[in-house]
């Protein structure tokens, strides 16, 4: 790992990290990148996960999210990281992809990433040109951040330790995100995610997930949807909730009035409604994957019912 | 600016065989097996990781060979559609999908094949949603999905005995 980090500060931004490759490859192929090295990391052994001295749980960056959807102490301790991670793309790219992978995934537009087409095109703002395609007179890139593990992280109040060559230093998953299409991940040059850590859940929690896509499977969401909700009372009030939502944009992003609402409150099957239609309001969904605003909204109230719904069932909602 | 050649030998062990090949770093674990070794059953459709055409099996568990460095996989048990039957003698899948006419221009057949194959092997019993979940990386456009699921679970069946 340490190796990695000083080639990677060696090369600088010459070069690429490589970890399941299923995000960089694609993206080589298409010719939007051309680094001149590439580091691969396939080599690395992968520490199983473990739990801390505060009950809290080590992810090794570096592990697929097959071994993650498979990992019994991860499906007990965070079942909706587990949940998320069964969601992204085909099982053949889980027995690639990485979670440390999926966190840095770059973000993505119909002309962007999805077109070859749009190569052969004067570059739009995420190629370093003056341009975009998606939006004929836009003035700055509109390209959506798609993982879908990192809403889930981040109802966990997930940390990422990050690795340079010299020293370590963690970092909330929610803080991880700029929120600027081209440069959506906040590692320095020379810095790459080496752990994720997740801190010991509420006692009585419950947790719901949701993906929006097309087919389905195979596809990066149109929308995703994750909520925790910390019971109180033995389960018939909410405690803390937490509602992330991704998909919308450059980062994920939560739906904070939305959480406000659900604290303290018996979670009735109104409220929930409520609630959901709250977070449809919240939440600024940018239109991308062909999908206009207020089908994207319409969309988002719906999961985010079901979602809430889950989750107010997993604190014995009556 | 000219690309220099960085050619190095490396060892591929595929289907139970090792052997030396002379690759790129940027060549994909797909075109050493088409191109290096002729192991043309591993087919090349988008070559962006979407389609499933190019699945093989490495220790086991699928993977896409076109998003894979060559370099990557040394030593490590790589298995193709080549490699499964033994012989003549087909396997319970492959037998399965040849009865169902699960294959109608074949292409994406090899891929469906072996990720069925490493279903069963660790889930001999999957549920119909579970078929679905292993699959679900497979496109089929001639769209003959139906057969396809009904051969994997008649595959399942015969792996376990139930069926003759």
């Amino acid at each position: 790992m340490k190796k990695a980090a000083e080639l990677l500060k060696e090369y600088g931004s010459r070069a690429q990290i490589a970890a399941g490759g299923t995000d960089l490859y694609p993206r080589m192929k298409y010719g939007l990148l051309r680094p001149e090295v590439v580091i691969s990391l396939k080599g690395l052994p992968v520490k199983s996960p473990t739990t801390g001295g505060e009950g809290e749980l080590h992810l090794d960056a570096f592990m697929t999210l097959a071994d993650l959807v498979r990992s019994p102490v991860a499906l007990e301790r965070a079942p909706l990281l587990a949940e998320a991670a069964l969601n992204v793309a085909s099982n053949q790219i889980r027995h690639m992809a990485t979670l440390g992978g999926n966190l840095c995934l770059e973000t993505r537009c119909t002309y962007y990433n999805q077109s070859h087409t749009y190569q052969f095109v004067e570059p739009c703002f995420k190629r370093n040109g003056d341009r975009c395609y998606l939006i004929p007179k836009g003035k700055k890139c509109q390209a959506v951040f798609m993982a879908d593990t990192v809403p889930a992280l981040i109802c966990l109040d997930a940390k990422l330790e990050i690795q340079s060559d010299t020293d370590s230093r963690q970092l909330a998953v929610a803080d991880f995100y700029t929120g600027d299409p081209l440069s959506p991940i906040a590692l320095s040059e020379g810095e790459l995610v080496s752990k994720v850590i997740i801190p010991r859940s509420a006692p009585i929690q419950g947790s719901g997930f949701a993906k929006f896509s097309l087919r389905g499977g195979m596809e990066f969401g149109a929308l995703t949807v994750a909520v925790i909700l910390d019971g109180k009372e033995g389960g018939r009030a909410c405690g803390k909730a937490r509602i992330a939502v991704g998909s919308v944009s450059a980062k994920p992003v939560r739906a904070v009035k939305a959480e406000m609402a659900l604290k303290g409150e018996k979670p009735s099957d109104k409220l929930l409604r409520e609630v959901a239609k709250k977070i449809a309001s919240e939440v600024r969904p940018v239109m991308h994957h062909g999908y206009s605003v207020p089908f994207l909204r319409a969309c988002l109230e719906v999961l985010a019912y079901r979602t809430l719904a889950k989750a107010a069932g997993g604190i014995g909602k009556d | 600016m000219g690309r220099r050649s960085l050619k190095r030998l490396i060892e591929l062990f595929v289907n139970d065989e090792t052997h030396e090949v002379a690759v790129e770093p940027q060549t994909t674990l797909l075109e050493a097996l088409r191109d290096h070794l002729g192991l043309t059953g591993t087919k090349e459709a988008c070559g962006t990781g979407e389609c499933g055409s190019c699945t093989v099996l490495v220790e086991g568990k699928p993977i896409l060979s076109c998003l894979a460095l060559a370099v990557d996989y040394e030593n490590q048990h790589i298995l193709t559609i080549e490699g499964l039957s033994e012989g003549e003698e087909l396997t319970p899948v492959q037998q399965a999908f040849v009865e169902h006419g699960a294959i109608q221009c074949g292409f994406c057949t090899p891929g469906m094949v072996l990720s069925t194959t490493a279903l069963l092997s660790e889930n001999p019993s999957p549920t119909q949603e579970e078929i679905r979940k292993a699959l679900e990386g497979h496109l089929c456009r001639c769209t003959g999905y139906n057969k396809i699921l009904d051969a994997v679970n008649m595959a399942a069946k015969k792996r376990i005995g139930m069926l003759e």
